[in-house]
């Protein structure tokens, strides 16, 4: 039980059933769609000919647990179906975006380790001082600002009105990798701070939970210097709670990305999941559901687990 | 206590904009849906403090009856997920065994996907609206609530007072609704306003994003939509709808705050 590779492994193995639970969900929530599929998928483009092709390339006429059977087989291959609204496999459609959500992400998560972070050291380190109250201050209003009027407000601010970055739209990293960054950099803030808020808060409590504990006393009583205290004791033991809350919010930033890809025009599969509900396109909304789903739920795994190998404490239970 | 103002601020301000939402119809504003071309993209002035937007309708106007849908919305969601939510996780917990299982695991899946894309993609089945859209927050808050309630009731069923009323012959459901539900009561409280303060977020992200509420009502949202084509004529039209949402959700956050550290004094320590 005390080995990390077993603790990790466990956890692993209980994602197995999550995510095909996920796929049913998934699945079943996309049969609900009221009318015959088939007409709903091609939209007013039906054709009595397009309708007949799609049922049998979607084997609509076959029992659902078939139907479902399939279509699983199928993702465990990679296989994702064709979308019949393009004529391109949905597969390598999502493969084409992922790049774009995951950069906006990971750029994101830097975001808000490096503002969040030291906001909460800044706090923590003084209590009641005055970057203590404006770190509980700025938490709280930067929890209750919404995604998506922040990025219309920095693009109303910085670009339209200061002219200083692209207002949206996406460059390729391998094109230009500074109009690529130029292009990121307000998503990746959009999504950033209020997470940074959160987190500054957060790090802010975990910072004083552990000034208090014994061993800090300790440490301090036997002279050493307070910069010590706080590299050497104080930092380690609350990286632990830092690092998980930071590991939720990319997970979080996945669900933010939808809002913020459409407000920025960023070609990513939030956004390809939107103009496919919009589009009542639901092949496609259900792979890219399911995809940004289990991620999602991968991160929030590798997080636990990560927290396992840090804490050894946490194995136990 | 030194920061006991919090949940009254939050308090306060989620006082007064239900009430003006309440009352919006009998407030001296302007119509929130009256048109009129010549007043089209006025500026903010005194008698129109928020300004007017691309039709000619008063913003503050629209903004207090947006918040009708808004609140309406968030609350009814966060009480669905309570009457829903709070009973499985009640059962779950006290049961464990099989019982647990067969209720807890299908909420894991729905807890599973981010709460943004659960709601987009019920939307997208079941199609827009207010009404709509509250049963989809619900069934994406109701395992938090059923989570919660259940982490309450196991951690409450195995104290003494809990086995001192079996032994004195307390009935199953006297044990359960006198001595083990109160200690649920303080975390589902918490969790209703923090669900409530993410009900209108989402709410607003939906309805902006053309999934949640339909344009003739008025919702935050939606007028966020609006003035996005007229930002920098009349930037107004984005800039209050999202204050407007930042200040219930605010409001909301506070409340849930306080009420943490008032109702739980051993989390306080760090705060």
């Amino acid at each position: 039980m005390s080995s990390p590779w077993i603790y990790a492994a466990r956890r692993l193995l209980l994602a197995v059933p999550l995510l095909l639970g996920m796929s049913i969900l998934v699945f079943g929530l996309m049969r609900l769609v009221p009318g015959d599929p088939a007409v709903v998928i091609l939209g007013y483009k039906a054709t009595p000919d397009g309708v007949r092709a799609l049922r049998e390339a979607w084997h609509l006429d076959e029992p659902l647990p078939h139907q479902y059977l399939r279509w699983l087989a199928g993702l465990l291959r990679g296989d994702f179906g064709l979308d019949f609204r393009q004529n391109e496999p949905i597969g390598r459609m999502i493969l084409d975006r992922l790049p774009v959500t995951l950069e906006l992400t990971l750029l994101a998560a830097a975001g808000t380790a490096l503002i969040g972070i030291p906001l909460g050291l800044l706090g923590g380190a003084q209590r009641r001082g005055f970057a203590d109250r404006a770190t509980f201050a700025i938490g709280l209003v930067g929890v209750s600002i919404p995604d998506f009027w922040l990025g219309i407000m920095l693009i109303l601010g910085l670009s339209l009105g200061a002219g200083l970055l692209p207002s949206g739209g996406f460059v390729p990293i391998a094109e230009s990798p500074l109009e690529n960054l130029q292009h990121l950099v307000l998503p990746a803030l959009t999504l950033a701070l209020s997470r940074a808020a959160v987190l500054g808060r957060l790090s802010r409590a975990a910072v004083l939970d552990v000034a208090q504990r014994g061993f800090v006393q300790f440490a301090r009583a036997k002279g050493l210097a307070e910069h010590a205290v706080l590299f050497r004791h104080v930092l380690p033991n609350a990286a632990i709670p830092i690092v998980t809350v930071l590991g939720l919010q990319v997970g979080y930033m996945l669900g933010g990305a939808i809002v913020v890809e459409m407000i920025f025009t960023l070609p990513g599969v939030g956004r390809m999941t939107l103009d496919a509900v919009l589009e009542r396109n639901y092949p496609v909304v259900q792979s890219t559901v399911l995809v940004i789903g289990a991620m999602f739920m991968l991160v929030n795994l590798a997080t636990d687990i990560l927290y396992g190998v840090i804490d050894p404490r946490v194995r136990r239970r | 206590m030194t920061r006991a103002w919090v949940p009254l601020v939050g308090l306060a301000i989620v006082g007064v904009l239900a009430l003006a939402a309440l009352l919006a119809p009998s407030l001296p504003l302007g119509s929130p849906t009256d048109i009129s071309k010549d007043l089209a993209l006025r500026g903010p002035t005194a008698a129109e403090p928020f300004g007017r937007d691309d039709l000619g309708r008063s913003v503050l106007s629209r903004v207090i009856h947006a918040y009708r849908i808004s609140l309406g919305v968030a609350v009814t969601a966060a009480l669905l997920a309570v009457l829903i939510g709070g009973p499985l996780g009640l059962v779950a917990g006290y049961a464990e065994g099989l019982p647990d299982q067969l209720i807890m695991r299908p909420l894991d899946v729905l807890m599973a996907f981010p709460a943004v894309l659960l709601a987009i993609a019920l939307m997208s089945v079941f199609g827009t609206g207010a009404v709509l859209l509250a049963s989809a927050l619900a069934v994406v808050y109701t395992p938090v609530m059923a989570r919660v309630v259940r982490a309450a009731v196991l951690a409450t069923k195995v104290e003494v007072y809990v086995d001192g009323a079996r032994a004195l012959g307390a009935t199953v459901p006297r044990l359960v609704l006198t001595h083990i539900l109160p200690n649920a009561a303080t975390p589902m409280l918490v969790q209703t306003s923090v669900l409530m303060a993410i009900g209108i977020l989402i709410e607003a992200a939906l309805s902006f994003l053309g999934v949640g509420v339909r344009p003739p009502t008025p919702s935050l949202g939606l007028m966020l939509a609006d003035g996005r084509g007229f930002m920098l004529q009349a930037p107004w039209m984005v800039i209050f709808p999202g204050l407007a949402v930042m200040l219930a959700v605010l409001g909301f956050n506070m409340l849930a705050d306080g009420l943490r550290d008032w109702l739980d004094p051993h989390q306080g320590a760090g705060r």
